[in-house]
């Protein structure tokens, strides 16, 4: 089910006042309640793929009380290696058989010995590498013993399948969410309303913001060869917009959701667009996976803890780890290459820690250094982008050389004015919230309730109109 | 809670009552059309003796004033350009539902591409956009999945960023509508075309089986109507494509009529009556005009 469809414009209301007015004095019930709907809520796009959760959660449920009675290190190890085996087997049969299998027959055929592949019509599980990682979470936090394994099978349930952050996130800890399933929610006005505050903006970066980017984004990169370098400039920056909106849209709107049912998640986006160096673009996006792959990945590994060989071999391995978690082709592995290339000066410096706070903390506006050096990360990132959002490396590579070419200087052949005029506004909200958790989360809050409600209905009007000219998926439902 | 289901209910009939402001644009939508005849046709304005439905071969390629006059039977063109016949079938189905049964309806043939799966024929949401105000039209987006329900109920959900604008669109020459709705072409497109005499193979594998099924069924709404239906293959600057011609041969009642234009007609090997090489530009129009008036005169 996608959040911006009327099946789940339907099915909130129904979930929402199961949960409030019907369950709400039985603690268990309102989980299990979680746990159909939740479920309903998946198995709206296949019923099938449920087996695959309900399996991947009863094997980690089972491994951690098992890990709970275990104090023998081999077994104990034994039984956190079966947890990642079945995750990462589920994950890398679905997501990467037919990759593996692909590049094994180019390989042989590059030395001269053809294949015949034997590649399999797999349809990927919607959200699998996202639960994946949060049960794994689950069962690596019980072997570290940060945390005790959960008895309570239906809130364990509910957990991994959370709907409003199963299919795409924020990877949500089970030391953070688990717990809030086993207290008795209360209902708080101000939460809920600042819920549905954060659900609109996150549906105005979806249908305003990304997917009207979309339709001028895959309108260049569909046809590359034939556009100027300054609209291939203008397809790399709509693509820009496309996957920040589509995806920081959809945490938004998982956050306000889970706010409505009492529930806190972990902010998953801020404003990485103002990041003022790579890395702390990367303290900005999908905080989520980059904190998943920091403490289970790169910590694990040595982390900074070694000398600088092994700070930068960490370093590339969790970031061509994070290019392939998006998904099985090159292009995403080039993508986490270059980042880890970006960040490889900073970390040479030992910069990679300058900017901790929020750009223009202080001020309005930012210092004509922070400028440059968001317009330097910025650019990068957009280059970046690109290998993301090309089909192939050759693709990408060419994009790139039309985009350096001397058209660059040209006026762009596409330039929707309504669509820029849109992106500058919401720039222009981005950076005046970008101390909070969300652009619009104290925006106007001092003003009249005229005022505010002016505002809030203006943003519906906008996602109303551009809802009708055309829909598009989430872009991160496909990893 | 009953606080936040207060005031979120407040919000949203105050919403509901404002939004209601974007009936404006709606409304205002269709008078920005140089073409308005989807509007005529939802809103029963015609009673025709003959109308006839296609693609742009169909609004170039046929003066129905001129068939009016020729024939005596009152005519009104309802092809759109670079529409396919599911499309076709949309306008017939829609003609019938709000206005009197023509007697006669000519349906044109887009050759091998008439039933062809993709492109370049299509079914032209776009065209129906503009006069969204009316229910049967957003009924049927709603339908084809281009509006979501919710735009019954909400006036913003049938508006397009376009329906903002105040500008009247632009009319090119070739998109002028006469009286009878045709649009000739009025000059030759700046190119030579060259005359392509290679027999054509049809590949029924190609074909798509929805287009084949609007097919039947705008034979079916003729007959159950009681409405002469009457096929015509219209001119190419190329050879005759008699493999298209032996597939619609298949599809076809026996009592329906069919017009092939001349083929014997040495006119239709000169390029200067053509704009490109599947549509005639207006001295090229009233020569085959003139043709399809002809035989209906003989067959009435």
């Amino acid at each position: 089910m996608y959040f911006n469809s009327l099946d789940f414009a339907l099915f909130l209301p129904i979930v929402f006042i199961l949960y409030w007015f019907v369950t709400n004095k039985n603690l268990k019930l309102q989980n299990a309640l979680l746990v159909v709907a939740s479920y309903v809520f998946y198995g709206w796009w296949d019923w099938r793929f449920l087996s695959l959760i309900v399996f991947s959660s009863l094997v980690d449920y089972t491994i951690g009380l098992q890990l709970n009675h275990t104090a023998q290190p081999s077994k104990r190890k034994l039984l956190l290696w079966s947890s990642i085996l079945v995750n990462l087997g589920f994950l890398g049969f679905f997501k990467y058989y037919n990759f593996f299998i692909d590049s094994f027959v180019e390989a042989f055929s590059f030395f001269g010995s053809p294949i015949q592949p034997n590649t399999l019509d797999i349809i990927l599980p919607v959200g699998i590498s996202f639960y994946t990682f949060q049960t794994l979470s689950y069962t690596i936090d019980v072997y570290k013993r940060k945390l005790e394994p959960t008895r309570d099978i239906v809130s364990f349930l509910a957990f991994v399948s959370f709907f409003p952050q199963l299919v795409a996130g924020p990877i949500e800890r089970a030391t953070h969410l688990l717990p809030q399933f086993y207290k008795k929610r209360k209902f708080h006005y101000s939460q809920a309303v600042d819920g549905c505050r954060q659900i609109l903006w996150g549906f105005f970066k979806k249908v305003v913001i990304a997917d009207n980017c979309a339709e001028y984004a895959n309108q260049i990169f569909n046809n590359s060869a034939e556009h100027s370098g300054s609209t291939l400039l203008m397809g790399a920056l709509f693509f820009t917009f496309q996957i920040y909106g589509d995806f920081s849209g959809y945490s938004d709107i998982a956050i306000g959701t889970s706010r409505l049912f009492g529930f806190d998640l972990k902010q998953n986006f801020a404003f990485p667009y103002f990041s003022r160096d790579i890395a702390e673009f990367w303290r900005r996006w999908h905080i989520s996976l980059s904190t998943w792959f920091r403490d289970y990945l790169y910590i694990p590994l040595g982390g900074s803890q070694g000398g600088t060989w092994m700070k930068v071999r960490n370093t590339f391995i969790i970031f061509l780890v994070s290019g392939f978690w998006h998904g099985a082709n090159w292009t995403f592995i080039i993508w986490g290459f270059l980042n880890a290339l970006y960040f490889l000066p900073l970390l040479l410096a030992k910069r990679n820690r300058t900017h901790l706070n929020v750009v223009a903390q202080d001020s309005k506006l930012p210092s004509i250094i922070e400028l440059v050096q968001m317009g330097l990360t910025f650019g990068l990132t957009v280059i970046a982008w690109v290998f993301f959002r090309a089909e192939s490396v050759t693709h990408a590579v060419t994009y790139l050389k039309g985009l350096f070419s001397s058209s660059l200087l040209s006026l762009p052949t596409i330039r929707p004015t309504n669509l820029l005029v849109l992106i500058l506004f919401f720039i222009g909200i981005e950076w005046i919230g970008r101390r909070q958790h969300y652009a619009i989360e104290v925006l106007l809050l001092k003003q009249s309730r005229v005022i505010r409600w002016a505002f809030y209905m203006i943003i519906i009007a906008i996602i109303f109109v551009f809802s009708s000219d055309n829909q598009q998926e989430f872009i991160y439902f496909q990893f | 809670m009953k606080r936040f289901l207060f005031t979120l209910l407040s919000f949203f009939i105050i919403f509901f009552l404002l939004e209601k402001a974007s009936w404006y644009f709606i409304n205002k939508a269709p008078e920005k059309e140089h073409d308005r005849r989807l509007e005529k046709i939802v809103t029963g304005s015609f009673n025709k003796d003959l109308i006839i439905i296609g693609s742009s071969r169909g609004v170039n390629n046929i003066l129905a004033c001129q068939l009016e006059d020729e024939t005596g039977l009152s005519s009104y063109n309802l092809s759109y350009k670079g529409v396919d016949i599911l499309f076709q079938l949309f306008i017939l189905e829609t003609y019938l539902k709000f206005n009197p049964s023509p007697k006669k309806v000519l349906l044109l043939l887009d050759h091998k591409h008439t039933f062809a799966k993709g492109n370049p024929l299509f079914f032209r949401d776009d065209l129906l956009f503009p006069f969204s105000k009316y229910n049967y039209i957003n009924n049927k987006l709603i339908a084809r999945g281009k509006r979501n329900y919710g735009s019954k109920i909400f006036g913003l959900l049938r508006l397009n960023r376009k329906d903002f604008s105040t500008k009247k669109k632009k009319v090119l020459p070739n998109e002028v509508l006469t009286d009878c709705g045709s649009m000739p072409n009025p000059i030759k497109r700046p190119i030579t075309l060259e005359y392509q005499d290679e027999k054509l193979i049809y590949q029924v594998n190609n074909e798509n089986p929805k287009k084949i099924e609007a097919f039947k069924a705008i034979q079916k709404l003729c007959q159950t109507n009681n409405i002469k239906l009457i096929t015509v293959f219209p001119p190419n600057y190329k050879a005759f494509d008699f493999g298209f011609m032996k597939r619609f041969n298949q599809l076809n009642n026996s009592e329906n009529s069919v017009i092939i234009y001349d083929t014997l007609n040495p006119i239709y090997k000169n390029e200067s009556i053509y704009f490109d090489e599947s549509h005639l530009i207006r001295d090229g129009a009233k020569i085959f005009t003139s043709e399809i008036s002809e035989f209906i005169n003989s067959n009435k």
